[in-house]
């Protein structure tokens, strides 16, 4: 009974592999390969550069880059390397990414409302969203002169703050406040449309509604359209500490030196594992990971709501 | 409890270098606790006109006033209005609670406890005690229209306003609605304003209803009274289904001719129409009789083009010999087929006639007894 069975299971399978193989046309079969070709594509960059963190030096030079390192190539040291060089710089770089991220993206929340939902005129109205929107389109170039004009002439911030210095802090550390403000000044245009865009399919007469009964206009955004931007604030936040995470040009204008102690993570890594002798491969690739697990960390944490963010 | 006045409400739009009328010189006033309904084809301005009394739309000239005190220039949130609206606008994010609470919060001082016990006796009169702790998204058509119901009684408001609340409900459930709608507004005696463009709302629900159209108001009355008594040809066409019958004539010596017949007015009727010429005929398709055979001057041959049988009632649309249509209902009972030659009477005591310029009606069907109040 039990052969039968079996043989009962053999031929069901048997069954279901021809029938799988007579769908397989020609097309089909092409289209998986081209599949499988884009997919590497994507993917060999990747997948060389963590290979290549964990091969010792001579590794990397005797093995090809996109193949895993064998038995006495394998190293974590370089990651151990990466990890101490660059750890203080992403603190560093917390201190300013994470608070312009907030910032930015709470005051475009609050100036998208004002110029959606209270009834203006279009004629006051116009104006200031074609000032906004060409904001967006101001390249980061275009302002690096005046920028630190700004910062070296009219607001000398290592001169104001002269008190937080005395407790022990360095100076430098006026960089990373010039960044906040810096990053938020130049945030504000994206996330402002961004969210304009949101709050313009919000139910208007949810809004009229709630002002019916009572609510002024500060309470409607505290109560009904604060509440509801969670999507977009996701796509906001993610969107907006990838960008100044990432964003070196800024840094090399207001901190400039990576040996500072309020060097950010950006400088450092560009001089990481460059020397007299060549570059180390390994450690760079480690080093840039490393870099980048948190903006990685932010994408899981608002994965979902960043997809209903962006489909709105 | 309050009564609202609108005095020669005026609004415009501007659209480039045009100016729109969308409300034009429209005035009525709305007894305390009474429910106005307010009719009229899409963009009409009916809903301009909700929007205004509400304060979202300014108001381009004229006042409104609430027991005798000029609103226009008080903000919507210090109106003491509530509004339900068609699409029911409910706070998706907040809990049927939060979303009956927030009116309350909002606008008074009263206690937490206080508020929570105003919600919760507001939910059991509308039956929907058990949704408190649901959001809208997880209620059916019905219930959030209930809520959004809840939501503009348990502030205990001046006035309402309802911008088309049933029309997103299915047509049970709307027939439902209507007249529970009905019995809360007699219980709370809350003076009401209620926007469609549903006769049968019009007619079944309301103390009054006002009809516009093109931003003009057309009339105010009674249901019954602007059902029999239509001061124009706008609003005799637009209440009732099927809509009046109209024949453009002219009258010479008594009679009216056009469409292909003559109509011999008696000298009561023609008292009524001083000496305008250019007329048009007006018949409700119910006064139409059909019979087998003319006797009378007011009796027309024709033929039955289409019957539509709704069961109880036959709509039968019939063609004169001209061309000429004409729609009569008829009991369900009664036999007729398409391409039979029948006679169709029009009482005389049945017709309306109308100016063909103005549209005035310069005489209206005799009713026998005074309509009753609704």
């Amino acid at each position: 009974m039990s052969d039968a069975r079996t043989g009962g299971n053999t031929t069901s399978r048997a069954d279901r592999l021809v029938r799988a193989a007579e769908k397989l046309t020609v097309e089909r079969v092409l289209l998986y390969v081209v599949l499988l070709g884009m997919a590497s594509f994507y993917l060999i960059p990747i997948e060389s550069g963590l290979v290549t963190s964990i091969k010792t030096s001579t590794a990397v030079i005797e093995t090809v880059p996109f193949a895993p390192p064998g038995p006495s190539g394998f190293t974590l040291q370089k990651w151990q390397q990466a990890v101490d060089a660059l750890l203080f710089g992403m603190g560093n770089s917390m201190l300013y990414a994470v608070p312009a991220t907030i910032l930015s993206a709470f005051i475009g929340s609050i100036t998208a409302y004002g110029l959606t939902m209270p009834t203006w005129k279009q004629a006051y109205k116009a104006p200031l969203i074609a000032l906004i929107v060409a904001g967006i389109f101001i390249p980061y170039q275009a302002v690096l002169v005046p920028l630190t004009q700004f910062w070296a002439q009219y607001v000398q911030l290592g001169q104001l703050l002269g008190p937080l210095w005395a407790l022990g802090i360095s100076n430098d550390y006026a960089g990373i406040i010039e960044l906040v403000v810096t990053h938020v000044a130049y945030g504000i245009p994206i996330c402002t449309l961004l969210f304009r865009t949101y709050y313009k399919t919000m139910s208007k007469e949810m809004i009229e509604s709630a002002r019916l009964e009572g609510a002024t206009l500060r309470r409607v955004y505290r109560r009904i359209v604060f509440p509801l931007s969670g999507p977009m604030f996701a796509v906001v936040l993610i969107y907006q500490f990838t960008q100044i995470w990432n964003d070196l040009l800024f840094t090399l204008v207001l901190v400039s030196t990576e040996s500072s102690p309020a060097a950010p993570v950006v400088l450092i890594l560009a001089g990481l594992g460059t020397s007299l002798e060549g570059q180390d491969f390994a450690l760079r690739m480690a080093g840039a990971f490393l870099a980048a697990l948190p903006t990685l960390a932010v994408y899981i944490f608002f994965g979902d709501e960043f997809a209903e963010g962006v489909a709105a | 409890m309050a009564t609202l006045e609108l005095d020669s409400v005026t609004k415009t739009f501007q659209d480039g270098d045009d100016e729109i009328v969308a409300v034009d010189d429209v005035s009525m006033d709305i007894a305390d606790s009474e429910f106005l309904v307010v009719v009229g084809p899409s963009g009409c301005g009916k809903s301009t006109m909700l929007r205004m009394v509400a304060g979202l739309e300014t108001i381009t000239s004229g006042t409104v006033s609430l027991d005798g005190r000029v609103i226009n220039d008080v903000k919507s949130q210090e109106r003491d209005i509530a509004m339900v609206f068609q699409s029911y606008a409910l706070y998706p994010h907040m809990t049927v609670r939060e979303n009956m609470s927030f009116g309350l919060e909002e606008s008074t001082d009263l206690p937490d406890e206080e508020i929570s016990e105003m919600v919760t006796d507001t939910a059991e009169l509308l039956g929907i005690p058990s949704l408190l702790d649901r959001k809208p998204g997880e209620l059916s058509g019905g219930q959030q229209q209930r809520v959004a119901l809840g939501r503009a009684i348990v502030r205990d408001p001046e006035v309402f306003l309802m911008d088309e609340p049933l029309s997103n409900l299915d047509a049970k459930l709307r027939a439902q609605m209507r007249t529970e709608l009905q019995r809360l507004q007699e219980d709370l005696e809350v003076t009401t304003m209620y926007v469609t463009h549903d006769q049968t709302e019009a007619m079944t629900m309301g103390d009054r209803i006002a009809i516009l159209n093109d931003g003009e108001l057309q009339q105010v009355a009674t249901p019954l009274e602007c059902y029999h008594e239509p001061t124009n040809r706008f609003v005799a066409g637009f209440l009732g289904e099927p809509s009046m019958n109209f024949f453009e004539t002219d009258l010479a010596d008594g009679t009216l001719t056009g469409g292909g017949f003559e109509y011999p007015l008696s000298e009561g009727t023609l008292a009524d129409l001083g000496d305008a010429t250019g007329l048009v005929l007006g018949i409700r398709p119910e006064a139409v009789e059909i019979r087998e055979e003319a006797s009378a001057p007011s009796d027309f041959e024709a033929t039955v083009d289409v019957v539509e049988p709704m069961g109880d009632e036959n709509i039968v649309y019939l063609q004169f010999g001209d061309g000429e249509s004409l729609v009569a209902t008829t009991s369900g009972f009664d036999r007729v087929g398409a391409g039979d030659s029948v006679v169709a009477r029009i009482p005389e005591g049945a017709i309306h006639v109308f100016d063909r310029a103005s549209g005035e009606a310069l005489h209206n069907r005799t009713v026998e007894a005074d309509a009753p109040e609704p």
